[in-house]
């Protein structure tokens, strides 16, 4: 899989580029701030972009931004965002307009590859994937009313997983239940969020969209 | 506590004004029987003519001035307008010593006789508010003397040959030098075309006065001014009408315009006892005002009482801060003396010390006694608002100075908050992804080291979500990027027991929403079990934080305390309650 890296600081991207080769990704091209990432995706077209969220020229969320418009230009293209935000705001600004092919990730995370790569693959694949913390801070929270309430509480715990950006097999192997019930209970959920007539990817990540909305 | 003149009291010298007055009526009186005389001698050639009425009108109006210009010299002793006025009340006399009956005083009329109309000018542009003459009104007055003395009088005179004009029975002119009738007749029209430009632009500056002032001002100004403005317009009048002939004379044309200026020249008399009368009315108003200020005095009016008791409603009233320099008003804002010509400052001085300022109209307390009489009635009242003043002032500097520790501290923390992610964490993720590189180097050779290099990456991101904890409780980067709004319910997010009821849209200035964000960070802080309820909403111009508690609150607020008071807010807290009030603009 190609992807770009784009971190202002070098160190780090280095040592981050170093574990995705390792972990078999190709590391398309690096850069360190947000008009050079543009340009970059532009001319190399990476599957998946890794941005970090603060980005020099304004060191604020010129990353998100970026990523926005990766994601306006190049529907193709997913992006992952690397964040320090625990606000699930941010995410909710990075896949509100298209919740396709985006991720939203702690920049904690980088040094866990297994969890890094995954939420590659899957934004790759054109999922929605949000970091466990964020998901379990909205669990926890969950005030507000909404149509989320209509869930029962096995259904919340397994749309959060789906959220997270897991499949259906790795949320059975997790609950320690059978793939099928997982399948039964997803669809209940679309059910219940009323998304019926998409298609099961769009479908996730509609049911992503409609938890981090309701939360 | 008294009250001293800072600007206008130069000391000068003053005769004193007995010997003064004596010496102005004996000359009115000389001067008056003269003219008698002169006129009863040659009732022909007399503007006053053999009208015994006319003679009385012409003694009045310039017995009226010379009356008027003694009383005002008693009324303020240091007034200057007063001398060219009495002066020009015995002037208008010797309008007619120009006659062949003038006998002696036949040469002192040639010299004399156009010269009231530049003594009332002076008088007039002085004013009884003893404003000092501009650059333009000097060169006016100049240019009136030179005309009327210089051309009409001593150029004439130096030429003018009574027999050799016809004038039989004219005394002798003692001034002669040459006799040249061409050159006497045209200096007379010169002179006479000179006496109309000066009398014009006398006019023209007049009128320019009036516009500027404010209309308290006109109230004080125009009683004399415009009179003698209209006097000196019906001089110019008869100066056009003789143009041709080169001299003045008494035919019905000019005799009509005599009249009027002798009624004119009345009215300028009736305007300096009408401008007495008005300080006198001030006078008494101020009198009001001690009992006044006496029943209540209220903070910040004072200055609109004294200006509607003194007539002067550009009238203000500072105060000094506790012997620093500069001055500040009623609410203790920093204000400066006026500097133009047309206002002066008057002390308040107790002790020895200048404690108060009152800036006024020049002329204004110029009444003897005056200012002492305002100094005692309003003693009490200006030392109270000058020390609510400097209370006020102090107050102010201490919340701006409040205000600057607190935005010192936001800046710091903010700049703590940029420094943790930008060098620490950063620095970390890098460290944890070394070690995770290593680890992968290793790939599974030595166990032991393994477990250890896994217990350190763990350590790692222990120490990474603590580091991004403690970033977010020094300045949460969503109150700057987004907004109060945005900022709480991030807050609500990160703790479950926080209920979010009405949130603010919209941003407030930094310090705003940095205050109501941290009333409700303290709050938590200060009740820390159970749920806490938030509220907050913008009305009019103040924004309304308040918060609930489950728990009791415990421990002092200090810091937000502080927050809140360099805004100008008001908090209030008890048990389970804590409610800002911040002032945000509207």
């Amino acid at each position: 899989m190609r992807v770009l890296i784009a971190d202002d600081e070098v160190l780090l991207r280095e040592g981050l580029a170093r574990l995705l080769e390792d972990a078999g990704f190709e590391v398309a091209g690096r850069c360190g701030d947000a008009g050079a990432l543009l340009r970059m995706v532009e001319a190399r077209r990476p599957e998946v972009a890794v941005v970090d969220i603060r980005m020099p020229p304004h060191e604020g969320d010129d990353g998100l931004v970026a990523a926005q418009e990766i994601r306006r230009r190049h529907p193709d293209i997913g992006v992952l965002v690397l964040s320090h935000h625990l606000e699930s705001r941010y995410a909710m600004r990075l896949i509100e307009e298209a919740p396709e092919r985006a991720g939203y990730l702690l920049k904690e995370r980088v040094s866990d590859i297994a969890v890094l790569a995954d939420a590659l693959r899957r934004v790759g694949e054109g999922e929605c994937v949000i970091d466990p913390t964020i998901v379990s801070q909205l669990v926890a929270r969950g005030r507000q009313r909404g149509p989320l309430d209509e869930l029962t509480e096995r259904e919340r715990q397994v749309l959060a997983l789906v959220a997270e950006g897991h499949s259906n097999g790795a949320i059975a192997k997790r609950m320690f239940l059978s793939r099928k019930t997982i399948e039964a209970h997803v669809s209940q959920i679309f059910m219940k969020l009323d998304l019926r007539d998409s298609h099961d990817q769009n479908r996730r990540v509609l049911a992503v969209l409609a938890f981090l909305r309701a939360s | 506590m008294t009250a001293v003149a800072r600007a206008g009291s130069s000391p000068r010298w003053v005769v004193p004004s007995p010997v003064r007055h004596l010496v102005a009526v004996a000359l009115f009186a000389a001067v008056a029987t003269a003219t008698v005389a002169i006129v009863d001698n040659r009732p022909d050639v007399a503007l006053a003519g053999d009208s015994a009425a006319a003679l009385a009108g012409e003694l009045a109006a310039g017995a009226l001035l010379v009356a008027a210009a003694l009383a005002a010299q008693a009324w303020r002793p240091r007034a200057r307008f007063t001398g060219p006025l009495a002066a020009a009340g015995i002037g208008w006399l010797l309008f007619e010593w120009n006659s062949p009956g003038a006998g002696s005083a036949f040469t002192a009329g040639l010299v004399l006789y156009a010269v009231w109309p530049p003594l009332l000018a002076q008088a007039a542009l002085r004013g009884p508010d003893e404003r000092p003459l501009g650059r333009g009104a000097v060169a006016l007055l100049i240019a009136a003397y030179a005309t009327s003395v210089g051309v009409l009088g001593l150029a004439a005179a130096a030429v003018f040959d009574p027999l050799a004009q016809g004038c039989l029975d004219c005394p002798a002119n003692q001034l002669l030098v040459a006799s040249d009738a061409e050159s006497w007749h045209e200096l007379g029209q010169l002179g006479l075309l000179l006496s109309v430009v000066w009398t014009a632009a006398f006019a023209a500056l007049a009128c320019g006065r009036l516009a500027r002032f404010s209309p308290a001002g006109r109230r004080v100004v125009a009683p004399v001014l415009v009179p003698s403005a209209a006097a000196l317009a019906l001089f110019g009048a008869a100066a056009f009408h003789a143009r041709e002939r080169g001299f003045l004379s008494n035919d019905p044309t000019d005799r009509a315009l005599w009249v009027g200026e002798m009624a004119a020249l009345a009215l300028v008399a009736a305007g300096v006892v009408w401008e007495r009368a008005r300080a006198r009315r001030a006078r008494s108003a101020l009198a009001r005002l001690v009992v006044e200020l006496g029943a209540s005095p209220t903070p910040g009016g004072l200055e609109g009482q004294l200006a509607d008791a003194l007539g002067d409603p550009s009238l203000r009233l500072l105060h000094s801060l506790g012997g620093e320099p500069g001055w500040i008003d009623s609410e203790g804002h920093a204000a400066a003396l006026p500097s133009d010509a047309d206002r002066v400052a008057t002390s308040v001085v107790a002790g020895g010390r200048e404690l108060s300022v009152l800036v006024h109209r020049r002329g204004l307390l110029d009444d003897p006694g005056f200012a002492p009489e305002i100094a005692s009635a309003a003693r009490l009242a200006i030392e109270h608002e000058r020390l609510h003043a400097s209370r006020r002032a102090q107050l102010e500097r201490l919340r701006l100075s409040r205000a600057r520790l607190v935005a010192t501290a936001d800046a710091q923390r903010r700049q703590l908050e940029r420094d943790l992610h930008d060098g620490a964490q950063q620095r970390l993720l890098t460290l944890s992804i070394t070690v995770r590189l290593a680890r992968r180097k290793l790939g599974g050779g030595d166990p032991a080291l393994e477990r250890e290099l896994g217990a350190a990456e763990d350590e790692l991101g222990v120490a990474l979500a603590e580091l991004r904890e403690l970033a977010h409780g020094l300045f949460p980067v969503v109150l700057s990027n987004e907004g109060l709004g945005a900022a709480l319910e991030v807050l609500a997010e990160r703790t479950p027991r926080l209920v979010t009821g009405a949130l603010p849209e919209g941003r407030f200035a930094a310090p705003v929403e940095s205050a109501a964000y941290f009333v409700v960070a303290e709050a938590l802080r200060r009740g820390p079990n159970g749920e806490v309820a938030i509220d907050a909403r913008r009305e009019g111009d103040r924004l309304l934080v308040e918060v609930r508690t489950e728990t009791q609150l415990t421990g002092e607020a200090t810091a937000i305390e502080d927050r809140v008071g360099a805004l100008g807010g008001a908090l209030a807290a008890d048990g389970h309650h804590l409610r800002a009030e911040l002032p945000c603009g509207s």
